[in-house]
């Protein structure tokens, strides 16, 4: 038993914890926020350099040969951190994806410039009837000679506007909520009919129109069974996110509590809200053990790992709402404004609460 | 015990649907025209225009069960843009405290709405502790006027008021409830600096304002020096009630309703989900028993009784349920309660979000929840802290 990182890990903490320090003040943060790309192209390219980007891949196909460890050590350190450039959307979701990709001759083609950072992928896997699950498709890939052409809509997808390709999910065969028949294609992000727009945690997602769109069949990365790894990854990945929200959340009320004084006291000193910050403190202590559970559970490929997954993100739902909501609570009108960090960390874990899942969604999967 | 309503009770709601149906803004109507046109034609009916406020003042003198059917019947109807600070807040306290002359001075212009007043109470350091407020004002020598200076916070729409009622420490060498002064402030001048305040959701209504040696007749004083905090006070518990908005919330329910049957899920909708379906029916039982604690403290409030410890509820349990509306709206929303500032896919996910987020203040301010609670053990359950 043994939950100490080894000393690569901890050095990519350092790193991480160091770069978010640098470059993420509030000040900063919300310049990229308003900015018109919505992240910067330099965090970006140092986050190559660094080889951040090249974390999860196999070290034959020249990255790092990390495990979801290591992902989860990246995650935890940005959601302390609030960063908004997309390594979710290209690394965990697309670049996970193409890692596992049975399509070689794509990822020989592709995984060179995501490590470097040039190709920038994101998954559109979401459908206005489907809300958080994946088998719903009604998106149609038609075979058509040695092409498919796609029709039907897109929705949310994160950072489209940024990315060079957009893996769909589309179905060749099957009913609306069949798990066969779903097919994974990667298009090229030109000329595609698309919206793009802010969402409200400062991130960037983009509505998706397909009209009659040819893709070459060499273009099909996979299959249903590859997008429900993509979303355990996504669930790990996002889990880890919102510790690190829920960790700055808990103890800047800590903080804060104990500089605000009203009734000539500390608002520390009042027994019934030490005892909420103890009940968040707990929250967050519950989350971080079941996200190492499950992380690790899905690097030994446990075959409890996928429903150990929905538990999390169930947990991680339920104390995110819990422990934003307190902070803002007990800031008071402070943790209302859009100038303190408090509202920032909160927005973050509201997105993260629905993405891939929400806390209902995730304790119905773990119950079936 | 009674529920149903007399035969009066149910002509008197044909009357008042009959004059919401008669007043609703005409297609292409001009706003601003519309609006002082219903505020004229519901004085007209005897007091419409303020109906809180007492027969000697012009107001209706409903009975309990009247300001009950008024509210049912307004919540749905959409009544034009009106601010509670002058007609709700600074009225009741002009006519319990203010002289002859402040009364014939600013109430007209109050119920005519055509003054805006905003609320100078909480300060940086004067929160929940509203009587720690220290914004002074320094009597001049001749007696003629205060010399006002510091800082209000969280002060909604100070940025469109023309003037604010506001708590002033003219002593501080007592106990700190004593020595806070009533005064009455022009806003549109020299020494007052409204700077805005965005919040969680994007919205600017609250502002910080800055005083700086503003010079205050002392005719603009309400009642004594040093009693400020005294006809405050009432007042606070008055506007506690009203921040309860039981009937606001059972509209909001059947909205969530319908917006959740709009979202598809297969063959059935999110409203026949049995997680989501449990949620909504909790919400459904509590607002049930809320609406009656409301009713119940509109009758003990009609036999002249103090209030009862129903009153101290509603503003708790009535913010929470709000809360919670907003928070399943959110959760209805889906994936699409993230989009920000443009429609994306259910009608309804965008102005989720937002409803949600400024919500949260809901429990902060007018006594935040904790000072609620606080405010029942002790005056309520008679329960002293150690």
């Amino acid at each position: 038993m043994n939950f100490d990182l080894t000393e690569e890990q901890q050095l990519l903490q350092q790193t991480v914890e160091r770069f978010v320090t640098e470059n993420y003040d509030l000040a900063t943060r919300r310049k990229l926020v308003d900015s018109p790309q919505g992240y910067s192209d330099d965090n970006w390219s140092q986050m190559a350099e660094l080889g951040w980007l090249a974390l999860p891949f196999d070290e034959a196909d020249g990255g790092f040969g990390g495990n979801q460890i290591d992902s989860m050590i990246v995650m935890e350190q940005f959601g302390r951190g609030l960063v908004v450039e997309p390594y979710f959307a290209n690394i965990i979701l697309g670049g996970g994806m193409l890692k596992r990709s049975s399509n070689q001759a794509l990822k020989t083609a592709l995984l060179p410039g995501v490590m470097s950072g040039e190709v920038r992928l994101t998954l559109a896997h979401a459908e206005e009837q489907s809300r958080f699950d994946l088998d719903d498709v009604v998106t149609t890939a038609q075979e058509d000679g040695d092409h498919y052409v796609l029709n039907g809509k897109k929705s949310m997808i994160p950072n489209a506007a940024t990315a060079t390709h957009i893996i769909v999910s589309a179905r060749t065969s099957g009913g609306q909520q069949d798990k066969s028949g779903i097919t994974l294609l990667l298009i090229d992000n030109d000329d595609l009919e698309t919206s793009h727009f802010p969402t409200v945690d400062g991130g960037r997602a983009s509505e998706l129109t397909l009209k009659n769109l040819r893709v070459p069949a060499e273009r099909m990365i996979g299959d249903y069974d590859l997008l429900a790894i993509a979303a355990h990854d996504a669930v790990l990945a996002l889990s880890a996110e919102a510790l690190g929200c829920m960790e700055v959340l808990y103890k800047s009320t800590v903080d804060y509590t104990q500089e605000r004084v009203q009734f000539d006291h500390p608002l520390s000193d009042f027994q019934v809200l030490q005892h909420r910050m103890v009940d968040m403190f707990v929250e967050y202590e519950q989350c971080k053990s079941l996200l190492y559970r499950a992380t690790l559970e899905a690097v030994q490929d446990a075959p409890t790992a996928m429903r150990t997954s929905h538990a999390l993100k169930h947990l991680v739902g339920k104390s995110a709402t819990f422990i934003g909501e307190n902070a803002v609570q007990l800031h008071g009108g402070m943790g209302m404004t859009e100038e303190l960090a408090i509202g920032h960390y909160f927005k973050r874990l509201l997105v993260i609460e629905s993405q891939f899942g929400n806390t209902d969604y995730h304790l119905a999967q773990f119950a079936a | 015990m009674e529920i149903e309503l007399s035969p009066d009770d149910l002509e008197f709601r044909q009357e008042v649907r009959d004059f919401l149906k008669d007043n609703t803004a005409k297609p292409g109507a001009d706003y601003s025209q519309w609006r002082m046109d219903f505020f004229k034609n519901a004085a007209a009916k005897g007091g419409w225009d303020v109906p809180k406020w007492p027969v000697e003042f012009g107001g209706p003198g409903w009975s309990p069960t009247q300001h009950y059917i008024w509210e049912q019947e307004t919540v749905t109807a959409s009544l034009p843009w009106d601010m509670p600070f002058g007609i709700g807040m600074l009225a009741p306290i002009l006519m319990n405290y203010g002289s002859k002359e402040q009364i014939d001075r600013f109430l007209p212009d109050i119920r005519e709405r055509s003054v805006n007043w905003c609320q100078g109470y909480s300060e940086p350091g004067a929160g929940s502790d509203l009587a720690s407020l220290k914004t002074k004002a320094v009597l001049s020598e001749d007696g003629t006027h205060y010399s006002v200076t510091g800082t209000k916070v969280w002060t909604t729409m100070a940025h469109m008021a023309d003037w604010m009622f506001c708590l002033t420490r003219t002593d501080d060498t007592g106990i700190k409830q004593e020595g806070i002064t009533f005064l009455l402030i022009p806003m549109k001048q020299d020494g007052i600096e409204v700077t805005p305040i965005i919040t969680l959701g994007g919205a600017h209504s609250v502002n910080m304002v800055h005083i700086t040696d503003v010079k205050v007749p002392v005719e603009n004083r309400i009642g004594e020096e040093g009693k400020g905090w005294t006809y405050a006070k009432g007042l606070l518990q008055h506007e506690r009630t009203g921040l309860a908005g039981i009937s606001r919330s059972i509209v909001a329910l059947e909205n969530l309703k319908r917006q959740a049957q709009s979202v598809i899920r297969g063959n059935a909708t999110l409203m026949d989900d049995p997680a989501f379906k449990s949620k909504v029916a909790e919400l459904e039982v509590d607002l049930l028993a809320v609406e009656f604690t409301e009713l119940r403290s509109l009758a003990s409030a009609a036999s002249g009784d103090d209030p009862g410890p129903e009153s101290s509820i509603l503003k708790l349990k009535g913010t929470e349920i709000q809360q919670r509306i907003q928070q399943l709206t959110v959760e209805a929303g889906g994936i699409y309660s993230a989009a920000w500032g443009v429609p994306v896919g259910h009608k309804f996910a965008r102005s989720g979000m937002a409803g949600y987020l400024g919500g949260r203040a809901n429990t902060i301010y007018g006594g935040a929840s904790e000072v609620q609670k606080d405010v029942i053990a002790k005056n309520v359950l008679g329960l002293k802290r150690s």
